[in-house]
């Protein structure tokens, strides 16, 4: 599949932000359920705003993909039955809770956002699942069609998330334990997750012989006497001198070329960089890092180098995707 | 109903008709023409068409058959296009033909992506989803002649192997046929259950030929054996389809 830089731009993005903020509302429910609220530091709120903004920029950039925009407002509509439209709707509660949300810690209204926390965190939830299953309910792409899709999206935006605040508590010098373990933990179960997808994209599904129907006879005269024999197929002639609609959208991509690099920048910039950072952060003394305190200009730099490196993951979730439609265009298998 | 096609691949000579005929008349198309062409004069034309026909070779040389592929919309009973459709431009009417209402798509390729066979080409001029309408606005035309209310495909096939029918009516031709030989669904494993229907090559009986007149084919000279047994696979051939 074509790698959109918008649609990349917009699922790290909204991603971190998503996380970021249900991470957050999470914190104020399990501390009122505790029975003991904490005091909600300047720093949370600050990382929710930027959240809120990272989740604004990225629904933003997600619409530059439409090549009719004039009729973006109709996908609010298919909810029953599109991902799309219930990702669209989603946004569109999500974004004006989430910013009373944000506004009321801002003015130190404390009282009314417990309330508030709730369809904060699963409107997030929401949202980010609804992303991953447009692609994951794809049946023609056999790279998508998992449950390892979702669960990477939710994976992979919580820990940027989760970074987001320990960075901005940093800044605070408040940094709490429980949120980099926290954030070491989402960290360490989404590199898990996207190994195994990259296991997983490795494999073989439906190849040419079977799209065009070479089990239900599509093949030469057997001779007399000739014993069965596998009957491969290969494209002669596509039928067209220039490329497609087809070709640009589901043939022509660098996957294989970039593989090994784009994987080499998402395993050291999306989780290599944060990871160490933020075992700097918990006190661990790195040579050369840090004196085991926390630098929130540091983790800037590392929260950036994680964008980057996600960013990467992204454009190989897109470039490794193979729709079926490339057999019909001469690869051997999906 | 279930509105659709059924394409012969015994008969298709790969000859375009059926993806040209398909281009003029949609082109000129209320239903969702203009179609775009992108540097239609120059060096490296493109554009939107609803029919492509690709060009595959079946088994080892000499062993070997090419196969004229024929490709459109397949109007699926269960047409993911339709429900991932974020804006309810794409639907499915009581007849089975999908069609895109070209006043609500957005253009996000969304269905482009649901489709397995590349039956959706966005129209970057207008910016919306354009397919196969099943010649929407011939089939139903009382204005025609009853012979010429089928698809601009169909009747430009120079092979007849392209048939129009209703694959719900299980006496019509369609259906006969599709039973008859051996009809096949592409890509029926992922469950979208496209209407269309593709025959397969029928069995013809095969000729024995000569050890020697086979090398002379595998070294592509035209010996006498070969061209005597190529005679024999073509009247045999030929009194294959002629029985049906």
């Amino acid at each position: 599949m074509k790698p959109v830089f918008s649609v990349i731009l917009f699922t790290v993005l909204s991603g971190a932000g998503l996380g970021a903020l249900a991470l957050a509302a999470l914190a104020e429910i399990l501390a009122h359920l505790r029975g003991a609220p904490a005091a909600w530091p300047a720093a949370t709120t600050a990382a929710t705003a930027i959240a809120l903004v990272l989740v604004i920029a990225g629904l933003c950039a997600s619409t530059l993909h439409l090549a009719n925009p004039r009729n973006a407002w109709r996908s609010l509509t298919r909810w029953r039955s599109s991902w799309l439209s219930r990702e669209a709707l989603a946004a569109l509660v999500l974004i004006p809770v989430a910013a009373a949300y944000v506004g009321l810690h801002a003015f130190d209204m404390d009282a009314l956002t417990p309330a508030l926390a709730v369809p904060v965190v699963l409107l997030a939830w929401a949202l980010l699942y609804c992303t991953a299953m447009i692609y994951a309910s794809l049946k023609p792409v056999r790279q998508w069609h998992t449950a390892r899709v979702p669960l990477a999206f939710l994976l992979i935006g919580h820990a940027s998330g989760a970074l987001l605040i320990v960075c901005a508590m940093a800044t605070g010098r408040a940094t709490g334990d429980a949120w980099i373990v926290t954030a070491v933990a989402l960290f360490v179960a989404a590199l898990v997750a996207k190994l195994e997808y990259w296991r997983f994209v490795g494999g073989r599904g439906v190849t040419l012989e079977s799209a065009i129907g070479v089990p239900h006879g599509v093949a030469p005269p057997r001779r007399a006497g000739a014993p069965p024999q596998t009957v491969a197929a290969r494209l002669l002639d596509v039928g067209h001198s220039k490329g497609t609609f087809l070709t640009d959208e589901f043939v022509a991509t660098h996957a294989a070329s970039m593989r090994h690099t784009m994987r080499a920048v998402a395993l050291v910039a999306g989780f290599g960089i944060p990871l160490l950072w933020l075992a700097t952060a918990f006190g661990i003394p790195l040579p050369g890092l840090g004196d085991g305190r926390a630098d929130w200009r540091i983790g800037a730099v590392a929260w950036l180098a994680c964008m980057i490196g996600f960013t990467a993951e992204r454009w190989l979730f897109f470039a490794e995707a193979r729709h079926t439609v490339r057999l019909y265009h001469g690869d051997r298998t999906t | 109903m279930k509105l659709g096609l059924l394409i012969d691949l015994d008969t298709c000579v790969g000859c375009h008709a059926c993806a040209t005929a398909c281009k003029e008349w949609n082109g000129a198309s209320a239903i969702s023409g203009p179609l775009a062409d992108y540097d239609p004069y120059g060096a490296e034309p493109s554009g939107v068409w609803f029919n492509r026909v690709r060009h595959y070779e079946v088994g080892a040389h000499p062993d070997s058959k090419t196969i004229n592929f024929p490709m459109s919309c397949l109007h699926c009973e269960e047409a993911a296009c339709v429900s991932v459709c974020p804006t309810g431009a794409s639907y499915k009417r009581s007849d089975g033909i999908v069609l895109v209402d070209q006043d609500k798509c957005m253009g996000c390729n969304l269905c482009a992506w649901a489709c397995p066979y590349g039956a959706r080409e966005l129209d970057e001029c207008s910016g919306t989803m354009k397919k196969c309408t099943l010649c929407v606005d011939r089939i139903y035309d009382t204005e025609l002649p009853e012979a010429e209310r089928q698809p601009a495909c169909v009747l430009a096939c120079p092979t007849h192997a392209r048939h129009f029918g209703d694959f719900a009516d299980p006496a019509s031709n369609v259906s006969t046929m599709t039973r008859e030989r051996g009809g096949f669904s592409l890509l029926a494993e992922l469950g979208y259950a496209p209407v269309n229907q593709y025959l397969p090559p029928r069995a013809v009986p095969t000729v024995a030929v000569a050890s020697g007149s086979r090398a002379e084919l595998r070294g592509g000279e035209s010996g006498g054996g070969a061209a005597v047994g190529a005679l024999a696979r073509l009247v045999a051939r030929a009194r294959a389809v002629l029985e049906g």
